[in-house]
């Protein structure tokens, strides 16, 4: 299942992938043992450097962010009946414990989409990628909220919120574009399936005092509809034509109405009554008897995360192929 | 698609019109209780996004913001009662009411009205566009309202009342053998908040229009007001055909954003204010706005949408 990961430049995409990954590491040593998960080896290179640059408290580095365009790791979901089975036969290749997902993810800008729906070629591969894409992931950075008029930062939130409102609407139309092609085609696909994913990067640069005026807690609550609350809660203030275009791709035909939200932050080092100079350094967990050294990030939540495609991949793997089908069919006739 | 063309003189507010229309539909679109919903296309939200950028940091449109602007696709969609439908709704099973409208905007009226008079409307798709409208959005900048019929007749006021009323002509002419055509004429007082108290006495008016909820009265008010600046446009529109294309009851919305710190050799910036708990917006008419989006329904049934 390919997730073509959309983000502004500078949102946090690879700091996001790394996190993903340290993430993935952690949960998948669990003593539960009920998540596994397998990276190719270009991948794995490349996110053990992002990691092991994390383990020495830095973020990733320009030339390391040009490196990634595609990313992959399988994912491997113990279903929930051989859990229940015996040790023995849970491990025997027969019983297929696992469910597997593989997970993709496309370093997409605007520009990209930007040249596809201006020209209707995609010259980059890594375009075509995105037909195949059941989930998108877009990074909304929270670094750029302020709610100070008279500040530069202000005219910055007000051209992002343009910039990501136009991402998703580019997206959209991209795969209202392609259905609509199929459908002249020949082909009776399905109307355009996504799983929109929004992630809220750098969360904990977002004020308290900001969360407090607008009735909310650091940190999600509970429950998918009150996770959905609170994000909207955010988006309304800083960023409302995201939201409203977020809202509107089921008027355009591209439904995001089933968006999951989830928060990342990753704790940096302050200097108390002291400006940072260059780049932060990122806060690291002393250890413990379940690991340790690690970046001080929003662990639950990338876990969350991680469980959320569980339950896609428990529940829909039929959909996804029937996307996955159509998309090959579309490759096939174009070519 | 519903097209609506939308004129007015020169620095009349059409490019803030649109940016407000945009900005009230990014208010409803966001509101908690998901009851109205739209879409810009890529290439409109690339050009009304500028403008929103600007209208949201305290300027008005810039000339080069209005020179991109030239015709803006949204597609609205409104929401059903509330309960059980609401809830389908918002599961993907039972999505609004839609229309989706083309806002054409002539930016110089004198120029754009040429071609029709030399005859070679039918050759030019924008042109074409604009004798198929659905409906025509008419700005009447309220710096300019006469003071008295001899400024009105040799001031710009007049000038425009007569471009008007040979636009709604010619329009009439095209499609005098369409039976069932329907043109809703959208009268937008822009800038109410610099109008000229004396130019409201001269028309007999008060200083205040009656609210939205109070139709009867605010349509009056608002005819008394045309009727003054621009009689040839109302004596127009207010003809009862036997054939051809009729005129729908106008709509009548008055136009404000308030504005700060004027000075010499500066321009006027637009107001902000706030919105919720810590947002902002510009300090304008929302309610017209928010009341005119909901107008467009009605435009969109008459247009057969």
């Amino acid at each position: 299942m390919p997730c073509a990961l959309l983000g502004d430049r500078a949102s946090g995409k690879t700091t996001f992938l790394g996190l993903l990954y340290a993430a993935q590491v952690r949960y998948g040593t669990g003593v539960q043992d009920d998540f596994r998960f397998h990276a190719p080896m270009a991948s794995l290179g490349m996110m053990s450097a992002v990691y092991e640059g994390m383990k020495d408290g830095r973020f990733p580095s320009a030339t390391l962010k040009e490196e990634i365009t595609e990313l992959g790791f399988i994912f491997g979901y113990l279903r929930k009946i051989v859990g229940k089975l015996p040790y023995y036969i849970r491990q025997q290749n027969w019983a297929h414990p696992f469910s597997t997902l593989r997970f993709s993810a496309y370093d997409v800008s605007g520009e990209d989409i930007e040249e596809f729906i201006d020209t209707g070629i995609a010259s980059r591969p890594l375009i075509q990628q995105l037909l195949k894409s059941v989930v998108v992931g877009v990074l909304v950075d929270c670094s750029k909220m302020t709610t100070e008029i008279d500040t530069p930062v202000y005219k910055k939130m007000l051209r992002y919120d343009s910039t990501v409102a136009k991402l998703i609407v580019a997206f959209q139309t991209y795969k209202k574009q392609e259905y609509d092609r199929l459908k002249d085609s020949g082909i009776h696909p399905e109307p355009p399936r996504i799983y929109p994913v929004f992630v809220m990067s750098k969360f904990d640069t977002l004020h308290d005092d900001v969360l407090a005026r607008l009735g909310l807690h650091r940190g999600f609550p509970e429950g998918k509809r009150q996770r959905k609350e609170y994000a909207e809660a955010l988006l309304r203030v800083f960023v409302p034509q995201t939201l409203s275009q977020i809202r509107g791709g089921k008027v355009a035909g591209v439904s995001m109405d089933k968006a999951a939200y989830f928060l990342s932050w990753v704790r940096t080092e302050t200097q108390e009554g002291m400006d940072p100079v260059g780049q932060p350094r990122i806060v690291r967990t002393g250890f413990a008897p379940e690991g340790g050294g690690e970046p001080d990030f929003s662990y639950d939540e990338y876990v969350n995360f991680i469980e959320h495609f569980r339950e896609i991949a428990h529940k829909i793997p039929d959909e996804i192929l029937e996307a996955e089908k159509f998309a090959d069919q579309a490759v096939v006739r174009s070519a | 698609m519903p097209r609506v063309v939308i004129i007015g003189e020169r620095g009349s507010g059409k490019t803030t019109f649109l940016g407000l229309l945009y900005a009230a539909q990014v208010k409803s679109g966001t509101d908690a209780r998901d009851d109205f919903r739209f879409h810009v296309t890529y290439e409109s939200l690339d050009e009304i996004a500028e403008v929103f950028q600007q209208l949201m940091s305290g300027s008005f449109p810039d000339a080069a913001s209005k020179e991109g602007i030239h015709e803006i696709r949204f597609h609205l969609s409104y929401g059903r009662a509330g309960g059980f439908l609401s809830r389908l709704r918002s599961r993907g099973s039972a999505p609004g009411e839609a229309a989706s409208f083309h806002f054409i905007l002539l930016r110089n009226l004198e120029d754009e009205l040429s071609p029709f008079r030399r005859g070679t409307s039918g050759t030019n798709g924008k042109l074409r566009d604009i004798l198929d409208t659905d409906a025509i959005a008419i700005l009447v900048d309220c710096t300019g309202l006469a003071l008295s019929h001899e400024e009105r007749a040799a001031g710009s006021m007049g000038k425009y009342d007569t471009a008007v009323e040979s636009l709604l002509s010619t329009i009439q002419r095209s499609r005098s053998r369409d039976l069932r055509s329907v043109l809703s004429p959208i009268f937008v007082f822009s800038k109410f908040d610099s109008v000229r108290p004396e130019a409201l006495r001269a028309a007999d008016v008060e200083s205040e229009p009656p609210g939205i909820s109070k139709a009867g009265p605010r349509s009056a008010y608002a005819r008394a007001l045309l009727s003054y600046n621009l009689p040839k446009t109302m004596a127009k529109i207010g003809v009862r055909e036997a054939r051809g294309l009729k005129f729908a009851t106008p709509s009548y919305w008055f136009s404000w954003v308030h504005t700060e710190g004027a000075a010499q050799g500066r321009p006027p910036k637009v107001r902000l204010r706030r919105s919720g708990a810590i947002g902002w917006e510009p300090d304008y008419s929302k309610d017209e706005y928010i009341a005119l989006l909901d107008s467009l329904r009605t435009i969109a049934t008459h247009a057969g949408h």
